[in-house]
């Protein structure tokens, strides 16, 4: 009795499996997937800790780009669902996060996480698994120096050295009495903020331009008025401060509390938030600051005022430059898969982004073979309390570009 | 040549006083930044010195008391120093219910179960704050948040100044209340000696719950002083535990005058390190000093040996 029930429970046991292996073979699925079956896309992101502002922004960046794409019918069709977990801007965490969503979640694509320093390892990640990795953020140079085959692809113009060209640029092509004869440097030790800087400092450098005050902080910096105080003493005419956001912001005060007003200031990040930036450091204290940028609510490329409208209707509030990068992240990774045809081969959707153009809200996207963007990045400044772009002049919102700030003079 | 030596005379006497200038200034930097330090460490060492509870949630509890103060800037116009009036007591009915629901259960656990039941609460407080104030960065700007006064060209800046004075107050009372009233002299009878305490009729259990509510109101207070004087989030509380627990293992665990003097100590160390040493540095050559401090007396500065360490 005991041998002919387990008899009875192999056959079917090895009806099921045939019944399974034979629908496998007959299935005529090019996208790699159930067809009607939702496409997963697995992200980890930063929504506590240290990064959790970007993280968010983030968030909803790539929230408005399901939207937007399932409202259209889907990618391949099929609607797209976000898997996102916290990575709560830990290292650790996040190369955790991807394994397990690409592991145990099995998820279908990836879309990256913010901050170069997430971004390191877990582009890595995704390349140990064979994913594609587009990256809303990560420009740090040493991000594209591996040799991978999945990407990561940076959605944004320019990497991190490329970022302040167009300022420099500027800068010396000036009257030779209005262009700085010096310069201090107070940069975060940051895999984003840090080249920024060093590039800028090299082509000043080389053009003349005095270094007076050249210092890396770390991280944990809090307190900026010593720092502030130690460049005030050099009185130089140009500050460029390496920042992310909350030391961008405390640099930024404590130069006003010490009473330095230099004639020229350019920070990374911190400037590029709109309204949080004059929210922290005051509105007065923006004007004439100097910034990159890799996107702005008023700029006529393809679909962007349908993202600001649509982020608007469902947040309250325009875009921050991290949302709009990550919904650009969402158009790279959708384009790739419909000019494809498949999730199959995700090294052909990496090929076909290698090959290709993009358009993005963020403008035309294009990449190296390693997957860093050939393009230039925006220059912003703040002018009468808003964040106008000044150059490169065909994307300028206004004519006008602040030499010398009001309240150096 | 008498010319030429006069202006080298001049020169150096210039430089020696630039030098003098900037060490003058950075000292008042430092001892600004102490202070307001010391008023940060203070609850966290209260509560170890009575509980043996180390307070892995007090950095959260800082960003809480930082965004109520911001919320009362923001919507009522409340100058967020003053502001201190309300976070204290708030903070400290919050501290009460915390022990009741949460620590109290755990008491006679070991040290570990009561890190771990903090550590949760810390990221518990982080949701909870990403959840009512959002992730954003905030930063309260009362009128005086980027205005300084000048003393003979040293830049004290205004937020800095009224917050130590502030912290002053605050740790004087502490200090006066724990020496002249009946409970005070409770708190540091259950801090040197529990079991001693108990014996000669200290109810060691409301000893215990004042105690943490008056730790977490001070850390309401602090709190108040971070949203004017550094940018937070709900994720910032990581950087504030560490170095408050920095300052109270310098100053001697459960030691209120240790933990004011290592903040002092860490609060100069930090920018005497940034302007003479590198920023790089900054965060790293503090941790040097106390590593330092604890080689030659692992109890910290202002601690005390335990009758369990001598007969170890």
């Amino acid at each position: 009795m005991r041998r002919y029930t387990v008899r009875r429970l192999l056959l079917s046991v090895g009806v099921v499996v045939a019944a399974m292996l034979i629908g496998a073979g007959c299935s005529d699925d090019d996208d790699g997937g159930d067809s009607g079956e939702p496409i997963t896309i697995g992200v980890s992101l930063p929504l506590t800790g240290e990064f959790s502002q970007p993280g968010k922004a983030a968030k909803q960046g790539y929230e408005v780009w399901r939207d937007t794409v399932n409202e259209e019918g889907g990618l391949l069709e099929r609607q797209v669902e976000l898997e996102i977990r916290d990575d709560a801007s830990d290292q650790n965490t996040v190369v955790s996060d991807y394994n397990a969503l690409i592991q145990r979640e099995d998820v279908d694509l990836l879309l990256g996480t913010f901050s170069s320093l997430l971004n390191l390892p877990a582009s890595a990640a995704a390349e140990r698994n064979q994913m594609l990795y587009v990256e809303p953020a990560g420009g740090a140079p040493e991000i594209f120096e591996r040799d991978f085959q999945f990407g990561p692809f940076f959605t944004q113009q320019a990497t991190a050295e490329k970022q302040g060209d167009l300022f420099v640029d500027w800068l010396l092509n000036l009257p030779e009495d209005e262009q700085p004869k010096t310069a201090a440097y107070p940069v975060l030790d940051d895999p984003f903020a840090l080249p920024v800087i060093e590039a800028m400092r090299k082509k000043l450098e080389d053009a003349g331009i005095e270094t007076v005050y050249d210092e890396i902080y770390p991280v944990s910096t809090s307190n900026f008025d010593s720092i502030a105080d130690s460049v005030k003493s050099e009185n130089p005419d140009l500050v460029a401060n390496g920042a992310q956001f909350d030391d961008g912001i405390g640099f930024r005060r404590s130069l006003s509390k010490v009473g330095f007003e230099p004639k020229m200031l350019f920070q990374t990040n911190a400037p590029s938030f709109g309204s949080q930036y004059s929210d922290g450091v005051g509105v007065k204290n923006t004007e004439g600051t100097f910034f990159a940028i890799s996107h702005t609510p008023d700029a006529t490329t393809p679909g962007n005022e349908e993202f600001v409208q649509r982020f608007e209707d469902e947040f309250g509030e325009p875009p921050a430059e991290d949302a709009a990068d990550a919904y650009a992240s969402g158009q790279v990774l959708q384009a790739a898969v419909e000019e494809v045809g498949s999730i199959d081969d995700q090294l052909a959707l990496a090929d076909w982004l290698r090959d290709n153009t993009v358009e993005t809200i963020l403008g035309p996207l294009e990449w190296e073979d390693t997957g860093a963007p050939i393009g230039e990045f925006l220059i912003g400044q703040w002018q009468n309390g808003k964040a106008e772009i000044v150059l490169p002049e065909d994307a300028a919102t206004t004519d006008e570009i602040i030499t010398v700030r009001p309240a150096a003079e | 040549m008498a010319a030429g030596a006069s202006r080298g005379h001049h020169d150096s006497g210039s430089r020696h006083h630039k030098r003098m200038t900037e060490f003058i200034q950075q000292t008042a930097f430092g001892l600004l930044i102490g202070g307001v330090y010391a008023l940060f460490a203070s609850g966290l060492t209260l509560i170890f010195g009575v509980m043996k509870v180390i307070n892995i949630a007090h950095g959260a509890l800082l960003i809480l008391g930082a965004f109520l103060t911001f919320t009362l800037w923001e919507q009522l116009g409340i100058d967020p120093l003053a502001a201190i009036l309300i976070t204290t007591p708030a903070m400290f009915a919050l501290g009460w219910v915390l022990y009741m629901t949460m620590v109290r259960p755990l008491r006679s656990a070991p040290l570990s179960s009561t890190v771990l039941l903090t550590f949760g609460l810390a990221l518990v407080l982080e949701a909870v704050m990403g959840l009512v104030w959002g992730n954003n960065s905030r930063s309260a700007r009362p009128s005086y948040f980027d205005q300084s006064f000048d003393v003979a060209g040293i830049v004290l800046p205004k937020a800095q100044v009224f917050a130590f004075a502030i912290a002053i107050l605050v740790l004087t009372l502490l200090f006066l209340f724990l020496a002249r009233t009946w409970t005070g002299r409770a708190i540091r009878a259950a801090s040197a000696n529990t079991q001693g305490a108990a014996l000669v009729g200290v109810d060691i259990a409301r000893v215990s719950v004042l105690t943490f509510a008056v730790g977490v109101a001070t850390v309401g207070a602090a709190g108040s002083m971070v949203s004017v004087l550094y940018p937070f989030l709900p994720g910032s509380h990581y950087i504030w535990i560490a170095r408050v627990l920095s300052i109270i293992v310098l100053g001697g665990l459960g030691s209120l005058q240790g933990a004011a003097i290592g903040a002092v100590l860490l609060g100069l160390a930090e920018v005497y390190t940034q302007t003479y040493v590198s920023t790089e540095w900054a965060t790293a050559v503090p941790y040097v000093l106390i590593f330092v401090v604890l080689f030659f007396r692992p109890q910290g500065l202002m601690g005390t040996r335990l009758r369990e360490d001598v007969a170890v």
